[in-house]
């Protein structure tokens, strides 16, 4: 049988030609949390869009598999199918498609012919009402004219209607009040306390450690320079909050030295 | 060079000569279109030069001064349908253009020309000297008529339809306008003439489908009378070659024009379209957006212009024009242009040509969808803020469908 989880080993990837991902170790089991914290530049969102495929990042070295599946050889909509999700930190607005009809296509794609109409129409409105929103949403367009809070509601609403295998959020809590924070702690929670989220892994990108006081994770990790450094606890989401990233650094140089 | 037959050559009645208007009013009468007028129109024709869309080196497919009128039949007969929605009973009249004259004299000759002059238009000209067929409505001061008006035209072979519509003092209209043809190579070369009298309104949805190898050049002009509205909604779908030309002007104070247009080139389509409003009077308003995208070797280009005289106090114009390519071989061009002569007014435009971006098909792609199916997604999507400002979710879906069907091509 396969290894089951989100498994990235010696991870290295470049951005026009310059490499930023310098080997990335870390697996994350089904229906765990982990965060995954660094200051800006550390490559946090490259990892995101090299675990996705996006065409502008090349991987050059490691593997990572999901659920046994290797990721890397496969296009962005085939690594969605395999069951990955990516709350996207400045997600592209779709105009004249409708957020509505997007999700039910999302959908459709990544889980065929499961949900009647009616059915759908339930589950999205029960989404709506943990994010608080309504149905007005659904007829916009796809983050067209969105304040950067609803563009990160769309992407919990998104995140809870196609339940992943494994979803990654980058920096969804960045430049949120605290209202919109709560309705992305709700959403995840909510997702893992259901029948169809509650395997579902967690990759949560963040600067700040104050979305962990909403989303509890099993493990930290901090990220220094397209490298992980350390990795622990829930705690060391509290050294950053005290020391921030200055500690940490000083602690990696000296260790070196 | 437009070739014309010449008198005495085989079949006079082919191509558009003076022996062939000779006998079209032999065989149809002048209908409401006066035989001296048609014949000065047809004159005007000849001389006028065809208006050439200069844009640097472009080769263009299909071009008027490359049209080939020798093999037209002008007695080809047009089939058009109106449906007037019961509104008779009200004084309003839905009739064929051809015995308008005969049967409404008043009522025609209060209505025709208003909006239309076709003394510096080349194809103008042509379709007045050749009229044969159309439609006039007509609804009285004080008629708000709910029900939409339909009007069908059928072109096989060369058609050249006149469609006057006039809206009286503080009366409303809806009007539907489809053209269809079928797959024979049909030549439709047309008037629409739009009068608003007084606080009227009017919405005009036309929906040109005709088929692949047809031809289609026409010219729609409106006039507003004071506080009038006109709202526009036109879809350039079929054709494979097709030139629409509209210019709304706005002569009296406080008008109101929303043009919405879109059209989409497939294959080795080529559709022009070219949208004018103009702010004659003060305190008048005019909104227009138009989507127009090239897949396959489609080609097309759109001029859009805003004119806002020296009178036009206050006047307050927005347009709004987006192009897409979804092919290398695609050409549009989108134009767009204001002129201003007042002072104290408001004018906006915005243009945009490109490809889908990358990012969009990314953002679709980690959600499941394929590529070609986020392409599809995002191209339809992009025709929708237009596509959404014509009335009725039947005409929206069958539009969709239409533009759908031209992708798969």
């Amino acid at each position: 049988m396969a290894e089951t989880g989100l498994r990235i080993k010696g991870l290295r990837a470049s951005v026009e030609g310059k490499e930023i991902l310098k080997g990335i170790d870390l697996v994350v089991e089904p229906g765990s949390v982990h965060a995954l914290m660094g200051p800006n530049g550390s490559g946090k969102s490259t990892l995101a869009f090299s675990l996705t495929g996006h065409p502008s990042y090349q991987v050059t070295g490691g593997s990572v598999s999901l659920d046994g599946e290797d990721l890397l050889a496969l296009a962005p909509d085939k690594r969605a199918k395999t069951g990955l999700f990516l709350s996207f930190q400045y997600p592209s607005a779709i105009p004249g498609v409708s957020v509505g009809n997007f999700i039910r296509s999302a959908r459709q794609s990544l889980h065929p012919g499961d949900l009647p109409p009616a059915k759908f129409r339930k589950m999205i409105f029960e989404k709506l009402d943990v994010l608080e929103m309504d149905a007005s949403f659904l007829p916009r367009y796809v983050n067209d004219g969105f304040s950067g809070g609803e563009k990160k509601r769309l992407e919990m609403l998104q995140l809870a209607m196609l339940a992943p295998k494994y979803a990654i959020l980058d920096e969804t809590d960045s430049g949120l009040d605290v209202d919109a924070l709560e309705a992305v702690g709700a959403t995840v929670n909510a997702l893992r306390a259901s029948e169809e989220g509650e395997r579902t892994g967690f990759l949560i990108i963040t600067h700040y450690p104050r979305i962990l006081k909403y989303i509890k994770a099993d493990k930290v990790h901090i990220m220094l320079d397209g490298a992980i450094v350390t990795s622990g606890g829930p705690e060391l989401a509290d050294v950053i909050e005290r020391d921030g990233y200055d500690r940490i650094r000083e602690e990696v140089a000296g260790g070196v030295a | 060079m437009v070739s014309l037959s010449e008198p005495g050559s085989r079949n006079a009645l082919h191509g558009v000569s003076k022996a062939a208007l000779d006998a079209l009013i032999a065989t149809h009468g002048e209908g409401s279109i006066p035989a001296q007028m048609r014949y000065d129109a047809l004159a005007r024709f000849e001389e006028l030069p065809v208006r050439q869309v200069i844009r640097g080196g472009r080769t263009w497919k299909h071009d008027l001064s490359k049209l080939d009128l020798s093999e037209i039949d002008v007695l080809d007969t047009i089939y058009a349908d109106a449906v007037s929605g019961g509104l008779t009973a009200r004084g309003v009249i839905v009739t064929d253009f051809d015995t308008a004259k005969a049967r409404f004299p008043e009522e025609l000759a209060r209505a025709f020309g208003q909006a239309v002059d076709t003394r510096d238009d080349k194809f103008a000209s042509l379709a007045l000297a050749f009229q044969h067929g159309g439609t006039f409505v007509w609804i009285p001061d004080g008629v708000r008529a709910e029900e939409p008006i339909e009007i069908c035209y059928e072109p096989s072979g060369a058609a050249f339809p006149y469609t006057l519509v006039a809206v009286g003092s503080g009366s409303s209209a809806t009007i539907v306008e489809r053209i269809t043809s079928d797959e024979r190579a049909s030549f439709l070369c047309g008037i629409g003439e739009i009068v608003l009298g007084e606080h009227a309104s009017l919405r005009y949805t036309i929906d040109q489908s005709v088929g692949p190898a047809s031809r289609a050049i026409l010219t729609r002009r409106a006039a507003l009378g004071k506080d009038a509205t006109l709202t526009l909604a036109l879809a350039e779908l079929g054709g494979e070659h097709v030139v629409e030309r509209v210019r709304v002007v706005q002569r009296e104070h406080g008008g109101n024009v929303e043009i919405s247009a879109f059209f989409f080139a497939n294959g080795d389509q080529h559709v022009d379209l070219e949208t004018e409003v103009v702010h004659a009077a003060g305190a008048t308003h005019s909104e227009t957006l138009v989507r127009s995208a090239g897949t396959g070797r489609g080609q097309g280009r759109y001029l859009g212009n805003i004119k806002i005289l020296k009178a036009a106090h206050g006047a307050d114009a927005t347009l709004r024009d987006d192009a897409l390519l979804l092919s290398k071989e695609a050409h549009v061009d989108s134009i767009p242009a204001l002129e201003i002569a007042a002072n104290d007014v408001k004018a906006y435009h915005g243009a945009t040509v490109g490809a889908i971006s990358e990012d969009e098909i990314f953002y679709a792609q980690t959600r499941g969808l394929s590529r070609p199916d986020a392409e599809r997604m995002i191209a339809l999507g992009f025709f929708e803020p237009a596509i959404a400002r014509f009335p009725g979710e039947a005409l929206r879906e069958g539009l969709r469908a239409a533009l759908e069907a031209k992708l798969d091509v």
